[in-house]
């Protein structure tokens, strides 16, 4: 007579029920939208590294803070450079934070906290105590300090949000490892007496990555924030670079005559934020039922 | 179509045409289809079905708590109200109910008593010290020692046993009339399943509550209840008296779940019911057994008809099938003689943390011999499984494989002789690998079938009766039974001599259990391997072992072949384990274990000491106990000599 | 639990310990030498030299951070060099006006946060669930000093309603302390509204899910007792969690919308000891406000623990 602990229940619930019936394919219309409206934003950003209607740092002193009109659709700022060419201009480089400080930190925080699983010894325990270290610095702090010390520049912008994030994946990376070191295959892949190098390629990275890229989706709208901010602090690309957070920064003086100055790089900046954060839910629900 | 019910009494429960329908996305899933049952005061109903069944939907139907679902009956009312209007106002007061698994329906923020005396407070409307007070009895009255200290503890606290206790505590609060148990002992261990099945016999007449209990398993219902109707994907297939319908059961699908059903007292092969569930959102006019059913004949196809007055069953063959058996495989060839050592084990020791999990094992397997393993949770029978395969590192103890030594460090060679079954499907496979790649790792880690890889799988897939198209599906597209047979088939790719089995059936639907237990004991004889079968289920063991060896505390208390280990004389561990097995027509008298088997020992005396029920002295927790020969081969760990177990 | 507590101080002194040594090494061991940082590139060697004596940056590193750890400890945060004053009482100041701005705000965040989540989750599928969660997707997006322009454009620009910038102390009449105080504060608790609200309903539709939940419906319990007295508490573990993680962007919020509204708070003087590279007042000032999110997680540990069972009475057998 069987008593068999694993006895599927029947549960009632009509949405374990779909999930069971169907795999879970949720979040596939945010997927495109969000995914469309992104990678609009990124070609607009290619052509604008090339193609910009006006020279975004020309100035033209008799066209200061001129209103928006046909020749320059987002009008013009103090030194009457066309608002829109600015703007296009700038369009990688809130892409270029966003997305750059989330490869540096999945390319410091992954392998460390993969080293972390399979390293019971000192060398874990230190990658940990050093993630709960940084982890312990609030996130802007982080950044400012390392802004602070040293001249400001793009690629140490995208350093220091990268860094931010780093101890966050660490511990991902390595409680989904830990996790999966603990499933039935990963026991079969050592009796099999797999070394530790096939176990990590075999194994755990390729059920590894879901979560991992889901939670990079999800991360890259508040890198690009935290980017944009830095900047908009002064401690991102510096002038004349029309990086958006930087040109909202630039606006404040103006905002009472010419508030479109800060309106089109500030909206131009949420559109982005809202796709990216809208595509990476959807790719929350897609990989991610349980957080469906 | 023609309806044919008894008078339904206005008193009790009764439920007519009850359906249940989830909407999904690909349209309505049917967990019941018209089913009908029927409850007498003080009467105890089984409702019996594998998963799938909606055996748990027909009682959360009958709570009111389907929320999104399509819930329609002819009648469904408690006595004389209407449950599709009146079960809010009737559950949690004339209503109880107790479900599986006590660790997550207890709030593990509330603390226990605050759980118990909460139907007081809210439906009594006692007063807080009375609550207090009434609910300190209840605890007492289901068997829970110091239940006054027991009220302010919090769920993480308890046991699991403790906590369906305080569960049955909870649901019994208001004085319900009627009591429904949703797998209540699905996810206890055998002893304490026991106690709890005592309780709830114990109940039932002290109090005269009427019960239905929902569960996959028939050696409970037929334990608990007087009339058993049985489910078969959301319909009645069969109902009556439980001595008519499990002694003489008439419709095939009860029929085949009693055959499939390993048993201590039977030997040989089980017959499995081939097949798999059908699909619920198109569900058969006719009878929805008929393709997994060895005695479909035209005719079939057509609605079927529960008929039978006192033993009702739906299908139109039952006269004349009535005198066909269900067919059965033929029994494997049995096992030439074991023959020389293969693995042997000595002093095995492994401490997690305070917990002796494996505590100074001396096995031996022999070559082509089945050895069981049996325990309940936490007894270390999984630990000890990894520490013979070298997965799990021991503290102390050696092991020999072949005769010689195996290192910390095994080579491959014993990689590729010693491996691994587990338990369950779902994880045993790597999701993201396909059958084909499963199978061809280990082709390639030994080097073995260089170059015929295509060939060899194809092997490996017919070995465990699998299709060779299975090589290129990925694990979410297999079932259960089909998910463990690839993963035994990874395990024979190697060409081992020895496979640890680890619980590999008790995930599983008794009817594809079975089909899985047929293949193990088949690869065994056909390929002479030797295995260490670890189950909790003694009747598994006892279908397919040579010899058991029983564990409790992390060591060995009896080990002998299987006959003599299942007769008397017994170690007073084993005889309260096989009194505890619900047995289908047998009520033997039981033997409760005190305490729960989770309690961390010591280190000195006997493990079994604490739950003894033969305790003789103070000798049993001072010193470690002999080991005494019963008779050759049969050995007992106990200071009892053996003349007196 | 007093254990526990003990434990979990310690860790606060460690971690504090430990992000002084960073902010330190970061400041000093990064490339850059710390004279020509403050002075500019331009300076000469003489004055760099003053510096370096007047700073002691000729000392070793180690007794560098030792005589800025020992002066933290008898009281002396250090002397800014720009405004010439010590540092200490610079920053006490700032941090009361930053206290009132961040305690209105995660006031606001915490109570309404939770308030819309719980009304989302059983609100689920709603109009009010879905507006909210389209909301939601917008407010977590747009940063907080675009909200801040926004804000200052329409309120105070066109609208003429409130200040556009700057700080009234309470001794110039409580509403116009309070009229300063409004934008920002509504600018700071907006996105992180929408974040707390949303991770709120998740939290709860989870523990609605349960099956302890299944179980309080099972005894006839009323929805509103399965919501507060069954579902909640085991809700608001992960809420506790959220808002931890909230007061840490809150702070990063801190920083941005007191520059944008000139508030003299901590964050505008940790920008102006970056603007003007004022090291020890960066440093101090870095110190204070990470001990202040240190002390925050352990309220939020504290809190959690208070809660939860598990850690109050140890581990399951």
């Amino acid at each position: 007579m069987s008593t068999g602990g694993g006895a599927v229940l029947d549960t009632p619930g009509a949405d374990s029920l779909r999930r069971r019936i169907l795999g879970s394919r949720g979040g596939t219309s945010a997927l495109l939208f969000g995914g469309g409206a992104l990678v609009a934003i990124a070609i607009i950003a290619i052509i604008g590294l090339w193609y910009t209607p006006y020279d975004p740092t020309a100035f033209a002193v008799r066209l200061r803070l001129a209103a928006p009109s046909l020749a320059h659709p987002f009008g013009t700022d103090e030194f009457g450079r066309d608002v829109m060419s600015r703007v296009l201009a700038g369009a990688h480089l809130s892409l270029a934070i966003g997305f750059g400080a989330m490869l540096v930190s999945l390319a410091l925080g992954v392998p460390l906290g993969l080293l972390a699983a399979f390293d019971r010894g000192w060398l874990g325990v230190a990658i940990m105590r050093g993630a709960d270290l940084m982890i312990s610095l609030p996130p802007i702090l982080l950044g400012l300090l390392i802004l602070a010390v040293t001249p400001p520049s793009l690629g140490k912008t995208i350093l220091a949000v990268g860094l931010v994030y780093v101890p966050i994946l660490v511990r991902l990376s390595r409680a989904v490892a830990l996790g999966l070191l603990e499933e039935d295959f990963v026991q079969a892949a050592r009796a099999r007496g797999e070394g530790a190098a096939s176990i990590l390629a075999r194994e755990i990275l390729p059920n590894a990555w879901p979560p991992i890229i889901v939670e990079c989706g999800l991360r890259v709208t508040f890198a690009i924030l935290l980017g944009a901010s830095l900047s908009f602090l002064g401690l991102g690309p510096q002038p004349p670079s029309s990086e958006w957070g930087l040109m909202i920064a630039e606006s404040r003086e103006f905002l009472a005559q010419a508030p479109w100055m800060g309106l089109a790089p500030g909206l131009c900046l949420c559109a982005l934020l809202v796709a990216v954060n809208v595509a990476g839910e959807g790719l929350r629900a897609r990989l991610d039922p349980s957080h469906a | 179509m023609p309806v044919l019910t008894r008078p339904m009494p206005d008193t009790g429960l009764s439920v007519q045409g009850l359906s249940v329908g989830f909407p999904t996305e690909s349209g309505l899933v049917r967990a019941l289809d018209n089913v009908d049952f029927a409850v007498a005061p003080g009467a105890a109903l089984g409702l019996v079905g594998e998963s799938g069944s909606g055996k748990s939907t027909a009682v959360l139907a009958l709570l009111g708590l389907l929320g999104g679902a399509q819930v329609a009956a002819r009648r469904m009312a408690f006595d004389g109200r209407d449950l599709l209007t009146a079960a809010p106002a009737l559950r949690g007061r004339r209503i109880g109910a107790v479900f599986q698994d006590p660790s997550s329906t207890l709030n593990p923020a509330l603390t226990v008593g605050m759980q118990v005396a909460e139907p007081l407070l809210v439906h009594g409307r006692l007063s807080r010290a009375e609550a207090w007070s009434q609910a300190t009895a209840l605890l007492a009255e289901t068997g829970l020692a110091r239940s006054a200290s027991l009220m302010t503890c919090y769920p993480h606290q308890l046991s699991g046993g403790m906590k369906q206790r305080v569960a049955i505590a909870m649901a019994l609060a208001t004085r319900p009339e009627l009591l429904l148990l949703d797998e209540p002992t699905t996810a206890l261990d055998m002893t304490v399943e026991a106690g709890i099945l005592d309780l709830l016999e114990g109940l039932r007449a002290r109090r005269g509550l009427s019960l239905l209990l929902v569960s996959h398993n028939l050696g409970i219902v037929d334990r608990l209840c007087d009339r058993v109707t049985v489910l078969y994907a959301g319909r009645m297939v069969e109902a009556g008296p439980v001595q008519a319908v499990l002694a003489r059961a008439r419709h095939p699908y009860t029929r085949g779940l009693l055959a499939a059903l390993p048993r201590m007292d039977r030997r040989g092969a089980l017959a499995p019911i081939p097949g798999a569930l059908p699909d619920l959102r198109r569900p058969d006019p006719g009878c929805n057994f008929r393709p997994r059913c060895p005695f479909a004949a035209a005719g079939c196809e057509r609605p079927q008809v529960l008929a039978g007055a006192e033993h009702q069953v739906r299908c139109h063959r039952v006269e004349e099938i009535a005198g066909l058996s269900w067919p059965s495989p033929p029994s494997p060839p049995c096992a030439s003689d074991a023959g020389a050592t293969l693995l042997e084990t000595d002093g095995l020791a492994r401490r997690f943390g305070a917990v002796h999990a494996v505590d100074g094992v001396s096995l031996t397997v022999r070559h082509g011999e089945v050895l069981g393993l049996v325990g309940e949770s936490g007894c270390g029978k999984s630990t000890l499984g990894r520490l013979m395969l070298r997965l799990v590192d021991a503290d102390s103890g050696t092991l020999r494989f072949d005769a010689l030594p195996v290192p910390p460090d095994p080579p491959l060679a014993f990689r590729r002789s010693a491996q691994i079954v587990f338990q369950n499907p779902d994880t045993a496979l790597n999701p993201r690998q396909s059958v084909a790649t499963i199978l061809r790792r280990p082709l390639h880690r030994f080097a073995l079938a260089r170059g015929a890889a295509g060939e060899e799988i194809a092997r490996l897939l017919e070995l465990v009766r699998l299709p060779p198209s299975y090589a290129a599906r990925y694990p979410h597209q297999l079932s259960g039974g089909e998910k463990q047979r690839v993963g035994i088939a990874r395990a024979l790719a190697s060409r081992p001599d020895f496979i640890v089995c680890d619980e590999p059936v008790s995930a599983l639907d008794v009817s594809v259990q079975a089909a899985v237990l047929n293949l193990l004991a088949e690869l065994r004889a056909t390929l002479g391997l030797a295995l260490l079968f670890i189950s909790h289920d003694i009747g598994v063991i006892a279908h397919l072992a040579d010899r058991v060896a029983v564990m409790y505390g992390g060591r060995i208390m009896e080990e002998g072949p299987v006959a003599m280990v299942l007769a008397p004389p017994h170690h007073p561990y084993t005889a309260a384990l096989l009194s505890a097995v619900p047995v289908v027509g047998a009520r033997p008298t039981r033997q409760i274990l005190p305490g729960d088997s989770g309690a961390v020992h010591g280190g000195v005396g006997c493990r079994f000491a604490l739950r003894c029920p033969q305790r003789i002295g103070p000798i049993c927790a001072e010193a470690d106990p002999p080991w005494r020969n019963a008779a050759p081969g049969h050995r007992i760990r106990c200071h009892i000599p053996t003349e007196e177990l | 639990m007093g254990a526990y507590v003990i434990r979990r101080l310690l860790g606060v002194v460690l971690v504090v310990l430990a992000t002084s040594l960073l902010i330190f090494a970061i400041v000093h061991i990064l490339p850059g030498n710390v004279a020509y940082a403050i002075l500019g590139e331009y300076a000469t060697p003489a004055a760099v030299a003053t510096l370096q004596e007047r700073l002691g940056l000729n000392d070793p590193l180690w007794l560098q951070y030792w005589h800025w750890l020992s002066g933290i400890l008898h009281g002396q945060m250090g002397q800014s060099l720009v405004m010439d004053r010590p540092a200490g009482p610079l920053i006490l100041d700032a941090l009361g006006r930053s206290a009132i701005l961040a305690g209105s705000a995660f006031v606001i965040v915490a109570s309404g946060g939770i308030a819309l989540g719980v009304h989302a989750a059983t609100h689920q599928g709603h109009v009010s669930d879905r507006v909210m969660t389209l909301a939601q997707f917008v407010f977590i997006a747009v940063p907080d000093f675009f909200w801040a322009i926004l804000a200052v454009v329409v309120f105070a620009s066109w609208l003429h309603w409130l200040p556009a910038t700057g700080y009234a102390p309470p001794a110039d009449g409580l509403l116009a302390w309070a009229s300063h105080l409004v934008l920002p504060v509504i600018v700071l608790s907006i996105g992180l509204l929408a974040h707390v609200s949303r991770l709120t309903r998740a939290a709860m539709l989870e523990a609605l899910r349960s099956r302890y939940v299944l179980m309080a419906r099972a005894k006839g319990m009323s929805e509103r007792r399965v919501l507060w007295r069954h579902a909640a508490p085991n809700a608001m573990l992960p809420t506790i969690t959220i808002l931890a993680i909230d007061f840490g962007l809150l702070i990063g919020g801190v920083v941005v919308v007191e520059t944008v509204f000139a508030y003299p708070g901590l964050g505008r003087l940790l920008v102006f000891a970056i603007e003007h590279h004022d090291l020890p007042l960066l440093q101090a000032g870095m110190l204070v406000l990470t001990t202040i999110y240190a002390l925050a997680n352990l309220a939020a540990d504290l809190g959690y623990a208070a809660l939860n069972p598990r850690i109050r009475y140890g581990a399951a057998a």
